[in-house]
Parts: structure tokens; C-alpha cells; sequence
């Protein structure tokens, strides 16, 4: 911590300030200034779930269109289907863990509720296939994946550089 | 049995089984990520982000039981 200013040092009545007294104002304002920015740790876990959130959407319409001309259009709007369900999975996911530590909830049960409603619709609804459905709620995983991917070259891109 | 009731007992189990190991480790994951915030509130986003990432990657195995269950009670190939 930086050395403080000579006028920023308080003093008593008298006009002199003890050593411990000096040094117990010092410790008390180096506290209040190292105290944890939070606003900005959290904004790293935002940035986090943006990211995915954006990936996981990026590579629905990339997968969309392969589906589409390789399969059918029926196809390729159940895979939407599901990986609308699983982006909205990865969403209450996010909240959830968010809100980890300050609400006595459970996590996850949210999401799993909307995934099973939707394997059910898909196993009783006739237009509805499990499979494309089941492979288009994965996307998110697959975004998890190259987020996870592109950290670890990353750091070794940064760790060479430093070396 | 016939095999409309072993379908049954297969997705209880499929369910219940699936549910058992990521439910322990998802509450040890929690557990000690609350413990790392509590004990270093400045990397509270990075601990909440590793903590997303693995818990979707936990909770995925839980999925994979509550396909089969579902497939097996409202979409059965051998009833």
C-alpha cells in the first residue's frame, strides 16, 4: 500500500499521535481501501454466462442449417426445440447458482422440471422426435466445451509469453 | 412380470440411481465453493463460474438417467 500523505494522518487535540495510534489509522484505512471490489468480481461471472449463453445460441443456428439440408426440416426444428430448452436450462442454472449461498434453495430442479416436460411432450406428440430433441438440449454442453477449450489454450498462450 | 411393470421398476431405478452420485457431488461442490466465497469474497466471480461449469456437467448425468426413465414409461420400444 502506497505511503500516506502526512495531512491525510488525523491528529489529536494536542496536535501528536502516538506510534500505535498512527499505525492503527494506517491499517484501519489500508483495510477500507484493499476491501474486495465486488461489483467486479461478480461482472467476471456475468461476462461467464453471457458468453455461454452466446455461444451456446451461435452454434444452434450453425447446427440448424447441416440438419435442415441433411435430414429434414421437421428435423431440424426439433433440434431448435431442445436447444431453445437447453439455453433456457443453462439459464436458470446461472440464476440459480447466483443466488447460491443467500436463498436456501435447490439447485438445478427448475431446469430439470422444464427438460422432462419436454422429453414427455416429445415422446407422447407425434411431430416431436426424442432424439433430435434429446442432441439439440446437449448444445449447451458443447458450448461449456469450447469455453472450456479456449481457457486452457489461453493460459498456456499466456504462460509461454511470460517464459 | 409382465413388461409393462418392469418397464416400471427400470425407470424408478434408472432415475434413482442416476440421481445418487451427482446429487453427492453437486452438494460438495456447492458446499465448498460457499466455503471459498466465504473465505475469499474478491474471487466470488471466478468461484460461481467454475461452479456453473461443473455443475452442468454433473447434472447432465442426472439427465442422462431421466431419458432413459422417461423413454422407458412413455416411449417404451419392447411394450
Amino acid at each position: 500500500m502506497s505511503s500516506q500523505s502526512p495531512e491525510s494522518i488525523p491528529k489529536q487535540e494536542d496536535g501528536l499521535m502516538t506510534l500505535e495510534e498512527s499505525q492503527e489509522v494506517l491499517s484501519s484505512d489500508t483495510l477500507a481501501t484493499e476491501s474486495p471490489p465486488q461489483g467486479n468480481s461478480m461482472e467476471e461471472y456475468y461476462q461467464l454466462q453471457r458468453t455461454l449463453l452466446l455461444t451456446t445460441l451461435v452454434l444452434m443456428g450453425v447446427i440448424f442449417f447441416p440438419v435442415w439440408y441433411f435430414y429434414s426440416l421437421n428435423t431440424a426444428f426439433n433440434y431448435l426445440i431442445g436447444s431453445a430448452v437447453g439455453v433456457l436450462y443453462l439459464r436458470f442454472l446461472g440464476k440459480d447458482v447466483e443466488r447460491l449461498g443467500q436463498q436456501n434453495q435447490r439447485i438445478g430442479s427448475k431446469g430439470l422440471g422444464i427438460f422432462a416436460v419436454l422429453i414427455i411432450v416429445a415422446s407422447r406428440w407425434q411431430q416431436l422426435h426424442i432424439l433430435p430433441v434429446f442432441l439439440g438440449f446437449l448444445t449447451y454442453k458443447v458450448a461449456i466445451i469450447f469455453y472450456t477449450l479456449q481457457t486452457v489454450f489461453n493460459s498456456g498462450e499466456t504462460k509461454e509469453n511470460d517464459s | 412380470m409382465d413388461i409393462n411393470s418392469a418397464s416400471v421398476i427400470a425407470a424408478a431405478l434408472a432415475i434413482g440411481l442416476a440421481a445418487i452420485g451427482p446429487g453427492i457431488g453437486q452438494g460438495n461442490a456447492s458446499g465448498q465453493a460457499v466455503a471459498g466465497i466465504a473465505r475469499q469474497p474478491e474471487a466470488e466471480g471466478k468461484i460461481r463460474g467454475t461452479l456453473l461449469l461443473t455443475l452442468a456437467f454433473m447434472e447432465s448425468l442426472t439427465i442422462y438417467g431421466l431419458v432413459v426413465a422417461l423413454v422407458l414409461l412413455f416411449a417404451n420400444p419392447f411394450a
